[in-house]
């Protein structure tokens, strides 16, 4: 992550963007053989999550099947123990996989952008007091302190656990973002728009944003990924909210009801795989992300 | 047979986004055993690319595509990678430009040397037996290249550029190798060092023996230094002839042109010239000569007939007219009348008169106060200067790095205070504005910057650039602006304006981004401009252009322009008066041919020796 060329490539994008129809920093990612497969992958993930209702062939809270069977025509992956199909949940589970990656990434993107850009551009006295809180944000263990906020709000649901993971994890990004402007803040062009009179919003919005924004991007990737565990471990831990159907709370429920002991390989072992598919997509993706930041990875 | 064979060379650019691009054309050219052989030409002509290809260093997207390169007989281009590195550093090193950010920022020089020497345990250094003394052999090659031994237990970050760039000039004589490869090694640094290092590389090539070929755009440097200049223009090499004949009787128009930029700023009348337009597009196929667009003297063959590279008078020149002539020189004598006077440059030696000065500065002083450890440090940046700046005139500030001339200018753009003293533009303080009255002062204050490739912003227009002060400082709406950022442009010369409008900065060559920044400096109609080295970064041959453009614009604008210069003949070129800084105390100031012309200061005369004088080693 040292010495990328953020500035390099939004140039390299619009270049390519105009070879072709398509976007150009889609073209550069497309190329890749890796980033491929992961974009198709992650193409397939969306598209089961979004027709869930179609794919899925019971309901994910339906419980009026035989309760822990093993896979079986009617039941693909069998049943839980409480008589629901783990098929199903596993197909409804991805929605939640990915709105906790798309929505968290996002909140601790806004939030690491608005830190980072703040306290890098502003210096001073600005720049120690946000510095303190990212590096508060930094040292704290992010796991207990993740179990304590789940386990004690008064609150439970999708949305708790979103916070949760966004408060825990913005630190990173923001100061990775920090060091970035830090280096483009003191470039003859930012001179330049202070002496043509732009505002301090403007040049931090027109003038140093677009040249961040494979870094932007490179921290949304990362932290949805994260955040995608985060959930998954949390569930897991019996801390996520019982109401929602994700792949953690199914590990959780399957290791209480026994699947190991019942012989119901299926329902353990599928919501972990498709877990590890998930985050295997992201890590593709993120090759090719590279190599959008990166230049000299793109003559592949 | 020579050390270095290079036979018919392509080297292609075949980058997935765009056309194949043929850098390095059908090359050929040798260097023999301590030779020092200078390869000149502007940005983009391919030179630096046939240099990585003689290495074999070529990365993707560019890759040989023809030809042979052999050193000392063994063909390179066909060694596998393994062979090659007992080959590298032990026969042919070589110093980038960049050389001095090559060095390990984590290690000690002594180990920088350590390593070197212990990758090639067969080669020089260890030939006596394994009982090498690393310490002192490094400390012998620091003081050849004028480094204290003390520096070996230096790390990189503790020294100057030159210094660096000399560690690296010393590591790559570290095993004595046959052939040094330097490619523009000394640019970037102040001239003064630069200056001294190559002196320095001279005298150790006449010492130790050791072939050199020395890449550069910077053509008085090489030709002082070289024994044989080769030219290079559009991925081909258009003249090769020893250095004393390319002074004086070099046969190609585009060396010519070259040599036009060198005046030395003592004389009575100055005068540079410089090439028109640009070097074509290899990426379309070529017909006739590469240089014809640009020549002076084409004729109607030039343009469909592709001229060989033949031998002329004591070396060879790629021209159709030098060709077919019976006396060759009579060709340049012919470019040099038809070149028409928007190519030339001239000042003479005529003072201006006097105006209200716009800008005062009154006893201006300014101390930083560092805490470092327990004693704070106490710097004075600036001691006691005044001067004022009138309008329709030029004022050049020459001083060595550290001189304080940047202090000045922030000083006088109101990014920093005087700790005493006043500043006072017309009416204004400008050392006690405040913030809003800054902005507003910003407005009659603007800068034109070194570096043309880091003034603009990689991601925006040109329109966008240049709409920025139209909209702040004057209130335009969208549309005005676009109008009048389309009249800007044309009035730095670039024409038609709506082709460059919608432009990003990637898509143009560095003197027409210094262009556009000029264009947005003169946008919110300033009546003071800075403007801090603003041709440093360009090539030799448009320098003149962009200073001719600068004269012109402050004088019909009437304009009052400081211009912060190490470089004499520019400030001869464009200046009414210099001001010469050492240390923050101003040592020298007057009209400027008065100055130059009887340079008092030390320094002043350092800088002025520094001045590449082509012919001037042979002569002498």
């Amino acid at each position: 992550m040292t010495s990328i060329d953020t500035e390099g490539v939004r140039v390299t994008a619009l270049a390519a963007g105009r070879v072709s129809r398509l976007p150009g920093w889609f073209v550069i990612l497309w190329r890749n053989r890796k980033c491929r497969i992961g974009l198709v992958m992650l193409a397939a993930f969306v598209a089961v999550a979004v027709l869930a209702p179609v794919v899925a062939p019971y309901g994910p809270r339906v419980d009026e099947f035989a309760a822990s069977t093993g896979p079986s025509g009617a039941h693909w992956l069998g049943t839980t123990a409480r008589g629901e199909d783990v098929f199903s949940q596993l197909v409804y589970g991805a929605r939640t996989s990915l709105v906790v990656g798309l929505v968290a990434g996002l909140l601790t993107t806004v939030i690491a952008v608005a830190v980072g850009l703040t306290a890098g551009y502003l210096q001073g006295v600005v720049d120690e007091v946000l510095s303190f809180f990212i590096n508060l944000g930094l040292v704290i263990p992010v796991l207990p302190l993740m179990i304590v906020l789940a386990g004690y709000a008064p609150v439970k649901g999708l949305g708790l656990i979103i916070i949760v993971i966004t408060v825990t994890g913005w630190a990173f990004g923001a100061r990775i973002k920090r060091a970035q402007i830090i280096t483009l803040r003191t470039r003859d062009y930012i001179t330049a728009a202070k002496f043509a009179g732009d505002s301090t919003a403007r040049i931090i919005a027109f003038e140093i944003v677009p040249n961040m924004i494979s870094l932007i991007v490179v921290g949304f990737m990362g932290s949805a990924l994260g955040a995608i565990g985060a959930e998954a471990g949390l569930a897991f831990l019996g801390l996520g909210d019982p109401q929602t159907t994700s792949w953690g709370t199914m590990l959780n429920q399957a290791s209480l009801g026994g699947a190991l002991t019942t012989g119901q390989w299926a329902w353990l072992v599928a919501p972990g795989l498709v877990l590890a598919l998930l985050i295997t997509s992201f890590t593709l993706i993120n090759f090719g992300i590279d190599a959008l930041s990166n230049p000299h990875l793109r003559e592949d | 047979m020579a050390l270095l064979e290079v036979r018919d060379l392509s080297v292609t650019y075949s980058p997935r986004d765009s056309a194949a691009v043929r850098a390095v054309d059908r090359v050929s050219f040798d260097v023999h055993e301590g030779e020092f052989v200078g390869l000149l030409g502007e940005s983009g002509c391919g030179k630096s690319t046939l240099g990585t290809a003689v290495l074999r260093l070529l990365d993707r997207p560019a890759a040989i595509t023809g030809g042979s390169i052999r050193f000392d007989g063994r063909n390179v281009t066909t060694t596998p990678e393994d062979e090659l590195r007992s080959l590298r550093w032990v026969d042919l090193s070589t110093v980038f430009q960049s050389s001095m950010n090559s060095l390990n920022p984590v290690i000690t020089v002594r180990h920088q040397f350590a390593d070197t020497f212990e990758a090639h345990p067969d080669a020089f250094g260890n030939k006596q037996g394994k009982g090498l003394d690393i310490g002192a052999r490094a400390g012998e090659l620091l003081e050849l290249v004028a480094l204290d031994r003390s520096v070996l237990r230096r790390y990189p970050h503790e020294l100057s550029g030159g210094m660096k760039q000399r560690v690296a000039l010393a590591l790559a004589l570290a095993l004595e190798p046959r052939l040094v490869l330097l490619d523009e090694p000394t640019t970037g640094l102040d001239v003064v060092v630069q200056r001294d290092i190559l002196d320095r590389l001279r005298e150790l090539q006449a010492r130790l023996g050791f072939a050199v070929l020395f890449i550069s755009h910077d053509l008085g440097t090489v030709m002082e230094l070289a024994d044989r200049v080769m030219v290079m223009y559009a991925g081909e090499i258009v003249e090769d002839q020893p250095a004393a004949e390319m002074v004086t009787r070099h046969l190609h128009p585009y060396s010519a042109g070259l040599l036009g930029s060198y005046a030395d700023p003592r004389d009575e009348v100055v005068k540079v010239e410089f090439i028109p337009g640009r070097p074509p597009d290899l990426s379309q196929p070529q017909q006739g000569c590469r240089f014809e667009p640009r020549c002076p003297v084409a004729v109607d063959t030039c343009r469909t007939v592709h001229p060989e590279l033949l031998p002329a008078h004591l070396g060879e020149v790629r021209c159709l007219l030098v060709e077919q002539a019976t006396d060759p020189r009579a060709v340049l004598d012919k470019a040099a009348a038809l070149r028409s006077r928007d190519q030339v440059f001239a000042a003479g030696a005529e003072a201006r008169i006097a105006a209200e000065p716009v800008l005062v500065m009154d006893g201006v002083r300014k101390v930083y106060k560092t805490r470092r450890g327990l004693s704070p440090t106490v710097t004075t940046a600036v001691d006691g200067v005044s001067f004022a700046l009138r309008p329709g005139q030029v004022t050049a500030l020459v001083g060595q790095s550290g001189s304080g001339k940047t202090t000045i200018a922030r000083l006088l753009t109101g990014v920093e205070r005087p700790t005493s003293g006043t500043i006072r533009f017309k009416d204004t303080a400008v050392d006690q504005l405040g913030r809003r009255a800054l902005r507003k002062y910003r407005r009659h204050v603007q800068l034109v910057f070194q570096d043309p490739f880091s003034a603009l912003n990689p991601t925006r227009t040109v329109a966008y650039a240049l709409s920025r002060p139209l909209r702040n400082h004057l209130g335009m709406n969208a549309a005005q602006a676009r109008t009048r950022a389309a009249e800007l442009l044309e009035t730095v010369g670039l024409s038609p304006a709506e082709q460059y409008l919608d432009k990003l900065p990637h898509q143009l060559s560095g003197g027409q981004r210094q262009r556009v920044v000029i264009a947005r400096a003169l946008a919110p109609e300033p009546e003071l401009l800075v403007a801090d080295e603003p041709i440093s970064m360009l090539d030799v041959s448009i320098r003149a252009e962009i200073v001719a453009l600068l004269d012109k614009l402050v004088r019909d604008r009437g304009i009052a322009m400081l211009y912060i210069t190490h470089d004499l003949l520019s400030a001869r070129l464009l200046a009414d008066e210099v001001m010469v800084l050492n240390h923050g105390v101003m040592v020298e100031r007057g009209p400027t041919l008065e100055v130059i012309g009887q340079a008092k200061d030390p320094y002043t005369r350092t800088l002025l020796a520094a001045i590449p004088r082509p012919g001037a080693r042979q002569l002498t």
